[in-house]
């Protein structure tokens, strides 16, 4: 599949990088010659430099052979312009960045389907729904949703003590009898990451992958010895456009929420969109102005600044004065990896989010969503059993699937199945596997 | 500050006065009371006093801030001042400043008159005393702007000046339009009013003299009791319009089109709760001590909140015979006024609604020291400057109203009748308590005590501001900031 990225920006590159790992081609149209010359020196994709929104570049692109163009620059008339132009070259399938309201609301001016916009994608508003729904489970340190939100993929320490800690997958199944509400994808201990096997044992300490149903997530977190939580009071510190969807999200949710920022001008801007938060004119590493608004008893704190050295001092702050789950925006990627170190609980990459967003959503045929984990390599795919599937008509126990994967889930219309060894999948079921990258080719070759 | 653009205005201004004049000197000759000869004198006068001064002066379209207020200000003191001519000249009254007390609780929309015994008088009189409140509602200058193009550009910052309320809103691009649309509004209402009160039996002279009245917010009546003795018919009709000319124009233009926009206003919604929860406390206080019926009780109660909260001050019952409970509630609304570009006074529901807002909002404050607060009208918010205006509004409304009744002690009125009567000259109200109750005039007060009280209803229709900058040194300064 021929596809076009409009835009070499971060979201941009790694959306390149993403697709051209799995096989696509991928054309990249970028402005500036140098960032397009960094895309073309680290992946393997076509860059053409030029201004996404002309049509030389786009023709220089070979647009009109495209199946899909990825509209991802950070100006969002440029992103609406070169897909409305690769509509009328005749791309199929066109996705556009946007950030501005006015432009994806439905009473905007001018329809998706005037503009030529299959899909719209929010990077703030993606990064703040990955954000609340972090904050809302003071477990986990990833979500992921499937299924138009039907199931979840939740990551989460497992904590001394609790129930699972020492039990082998096996015994965890009998335990529950059939009547178990989750399946253990992954497990990630000492930095390496396995997909378990029946006789695999969990301890504590691991990290643990899970796909359970959304109506069954709460009962995860007192599995790995976490206390149920409810989210009541948030602070969000930095009012940064992502900030400021983060505290909306929030307040819709009828929590209680303070924002700090620290430009005069923008809280006033806050306090007038936000009418429900408590907007605070206040730098987010000032320690003495976060304890007397109640950091210590604040059961959520988001570091929400644009600036990555700020939100980590922020958010440490915060853990340290006693904020049950604090979670830090990280722009840089390489600074990803330090968030566990430093003992802040979940990071969220606003970038990542976004590319996330895009790649779950415009996957089509067999494969449908796709979750990147930042801590761990393994991906999980949504696949569509079809009737040339090989793995269709088989008990799970005789196909011959790969060690370093696991079918974490089957929908089957309405019904959502964790699967056991005798399940039989059939074609229109839709499955979620989770594998390590060196398994994705076979998994895949068993859905082709 | 150039005084030929100020004269200017205010002579085209007579030359409408006069006309109004001739209209009613015409109906005048129809009665044959005898005062159609003053009527027409007083509008020959007042034409060629304004006919000259317009063609003596020029007005180009350019209008300074500090100049729309001296033009304002003027407007409305020579209009008062050329409006007096018909008591004086009929010899219904010989004192001048009596005269321009009556001429300016006219055009202010106060109603506080000097007469005593009303129904003695003429009856082009009283129809011109009448009319002075209808002129005066909407807003001459208003009406300037409606009718002619001839302050162009500069008729913004006079409709600003003019216009009750923090905000005027414009309905139209065009200033003119608006101003057109907000009198076709006021004739509508006017006309309705007229209507149901001739239906009701009052014939058309009561009913149209009436009807100025009530949708001017203003008070006078033809009848010495004011609308005691009017059947419990025309005193309904009278609160519904009274509401209703308390309300914010153009909100009832919106409404026309849309028929939520009055729900969806959160100051119709706050204008409306203070007239029901405080017409239902004083009901219940007196029908706890009185004997009358419930239906005269709810009419009564309900009559005099919206009579004082849109000072219009039309009375139906002697409000100083109730409870004192009662009485003091009803004192506690001669601050608030009707909703900003209404044609009522008083601070104006906006402003009370702000400040109570805003004053929530610096308790907070002290919670929060370093939060940031919007306050908020509906969802819309509002703006710093517009909340520290209308803060420093509220205090210069009540230090008016405290320098007035000082002004009135030092003229030997008694500090109650003094307070009182200060604070419903500022508000437009016309009746207040003690020597000034409802039962009362004003006609023995001493001409000194006059003079004070006209100059606070000319203060408080321009809504202080207008006025007090014209008064501060720094305006006539060459290198003022306005000019």
């Amino acid at each position: 599949m021929r596809v076009v990225v409009v835009g070499a920006g971060e979201v941009g590159f790694h959306l390149a990088q993403r697709l051209s790992e799995e096989h696509q081609d991928v054309v990249v149209i970028e402005a500036d010659p140098a960032q397009a010359d960094h895309a073309a020196q680290q992946l393997d994709v076509q860059t053409v430099v030029g201004n996404g929104a002309s049509l030389s570049a786009l023709e220089q692109a070979d647009v009109p052979s495209a199946a899909m163009l990825l509209a991802v620059t950070s100006r969002d008339e440029v992103n609406l312009i070169a897909c409305l132009a690769a509509k009328r070259l005749g791309v199929p399938y066109t996705v556009a960045r946007i950030s501005n309201p006015d432009y994806y609301q439905d009473d905007a001016v001018l329809s998706r389907e005037q503009l030529g916009v299959d899909l719209m994608v929010n990077p703030e508003l993606e990064c703040a729904r990955e954000t609340v729904a972090l904050l809302q489970n003071a477990a986990f340190t990833e979500v992921a949703d499937f299924a138009d939100g039907r199931v979840k993929l939740v990551g989460l320490k497992v904590r001394d003590g609790a129930p699972v800690a020492g039990k082998t997958i096996r015994e965890l199944r009998a335990a529950f009898d059939g009547g178990y509400h989750y399946v253990t994808a992954a497990i990630v201990r000492g930095g390496v990451t396995t997909i378990p096997k029946p006789e695999s044992t969990i301890e504590a300490g691991d990290r643990i992958y899970l796909l359970a149903p959304s109506s069954e997530i709460d009962d995860v977190p007192p599995l790995a010895g976490y206390d149920r939580f409810t989210l009541e009071r948030a602070m969000v510190a930095g009012g940064s456009a992502e900030g400021f969807h983060i505290a909306k999200a929030l307040g819709e949710l009828g929590v209680e929420c303070t924002v700090l920022d620290r430009d005069r001008r923008r809280c006033v801007e806050l306090a007038e969109r936000l009418p429900k938060a408590l907007v605070l004119h206040a730098d987010a590493t000032d320690l003495e102005l976060l304890e007397m608004e109640g950091v210590s008893g604040a059961d959520g704190f988001v570091s929400a600044t644009g600036n990555d050295e700020t939100n980590l001092l922020s958010s440490l702050l915060a853990k340290e004065a006693g904020a049950k789950k604090v979670l830090s925006l990280v722009h840089t990627f390489q600074y990803l990896k330090l968030v566990p170190a430093v003992g802040v609980d979940a990071s969220i990459s606003p970038r990542m989010s976004t590319v996330n967003a895009i790649l779950r959503r415009v996957r089509r045929g067999r494969v449908m969503t796709v979750a990147t984990l930042s801590g761990i390599e393994a991906e999980a795919i949504e696949f569509e059993v079809s009737h040339q599937s090989r793995i269709a008509g088989q008990a799970l126990r005789d196909v011959e699937f790969p060690k370093e994967g696991v079918v974490g889930t089957i929908l089957r219309g309405d019904e959502i199945i964790l699967p056991r060894g005798e399940d039989v999948l059939k074609p229109g079921d839709d499955v979620i596997v989770f594998a390590l990258p060196d398994a994705i080719p076979a998994v895949e070759a068993l859905f082709d | 500050m150039s005084l030929s653009k100020v004269a200017n205005v205010a002579g085209l201004l007579q030359i409408f006065v006069a006309l109004a004049m001739f209209a009613t000197g015409l109906v005048a000759i129809g009665f044959g009371d005898g005062d159609a000869v003053a009527l027409f004198q007083s509008g020959v006068i007042t034409f060629l006093a304004g006919w000259a001064t317009y063609m003596a002066t020029r007005f180009d379209e350019e209008v300074t801030a500090r100049e729309g207020f001296a033009i304002v200000t003027m407007a409305w003191t020579t209009t008062a001042l050329f409006g007096c001519l018909p008591y004086l000249l009929s010899g219904v009254l010989d004192s001048p400043v009596a005269a321009f007390f009556e001429s300016m609780s006219g055009f202010t929309t106060t109603g506080a008159t000097v007469f005593a015994d009303i129904e003695s008088l003429p009856r082009g009189i009283l129809l011109w005393r009448s009319l002075t409140h209808w002129i005066g509602g909407m807003g001459i200058i208003v009406l300037v702007i409606a009718v002619l193009p001839y302050l162009g550009v500069g008729g913004m910052q006079l409709f600003r000046a003019e216009v009750p309320g923090p905000t005027p809103e414009r309905l139209r691009p065009r200033i003119a339009q608006t101003a057109k649309l907000l009198w076709m509004v006021y004739f509508g209402l006017t006309a309705v009013v007229a209507l149901l009160y001739a239906l009701g039996g009052l014939g058309v002279y009561d009913a149209l003299n009436h009807a100025f009245s009530t949708i001017a917010t203003g008070g006078f009546s033809t009848r010495n009791s004011s609308m005691a003795e009017m059947s419990p018919y025309i005193q309904w009709v009278t609160i519904v319009f009274m509401y209703l000319a308390g309300v914010n124009y153009s909100l009832h233009f919106r409404a026309a089109t849309n028929r939520l926009a009055y729900v969806r206003d959160a100051e119709w919604r706050f204008y409306t709760a203070i007239l029901l929860g405080s017409a239902a406390l004083i009901v219940t206080l007196n029908a706890l001590s009185g004997d009358v019926g419930m239906e005269e009780t709810i009419r009564h109660g309900l009559f005099q909140v919206v009579a004082i909260t849109t000072t219009t001050g039309y009375v139906t019952s002697d409000y100083e015979a109730w409870v004192p409970g009662a009485r003091m509630v009803l004192f506690a609304l001669f601050f608030v006024g009707g909703m900003a570009g209404s044609t009522s006074g008083g601070v104006k529901t906006l402003r009370v609604m702000l400040l109570i807002k805003q004053t929530a909002n610096e308790l907070r404050r002290h919670l929060h020291p370093r939060a940031v607060f919007v306050t908020r009208i509906g969802h819309r918010p509002m703006k710093d400057e517009v909340v520290t205006r209308v803060v420093g509004f509220v205090v210069l409304y009540l230090i008016l109203c405290l320098s007035g009744a000082i002004a009135l002690s030092f003229v030997g009125i008694d500090p109650y009748t003094a307070i009182t009567g200060s604070i419903s000259s500022v508000g437009n109200i016309g009746p207040a308590f003690a020597d000034l109750g409802p039962t009362d005039n004003f006609g023995w007060m001493p001409s000194p005590a006059l003079g004070v009280l006209t100059f606070l209803m000319l203060v408080g229709r321009l809504e202080i501001y207008t006025v007090l900058l014209l008064l501060h040194p720094e305006l006539w300064k060459r290198r003022s900031a306005f000019h």
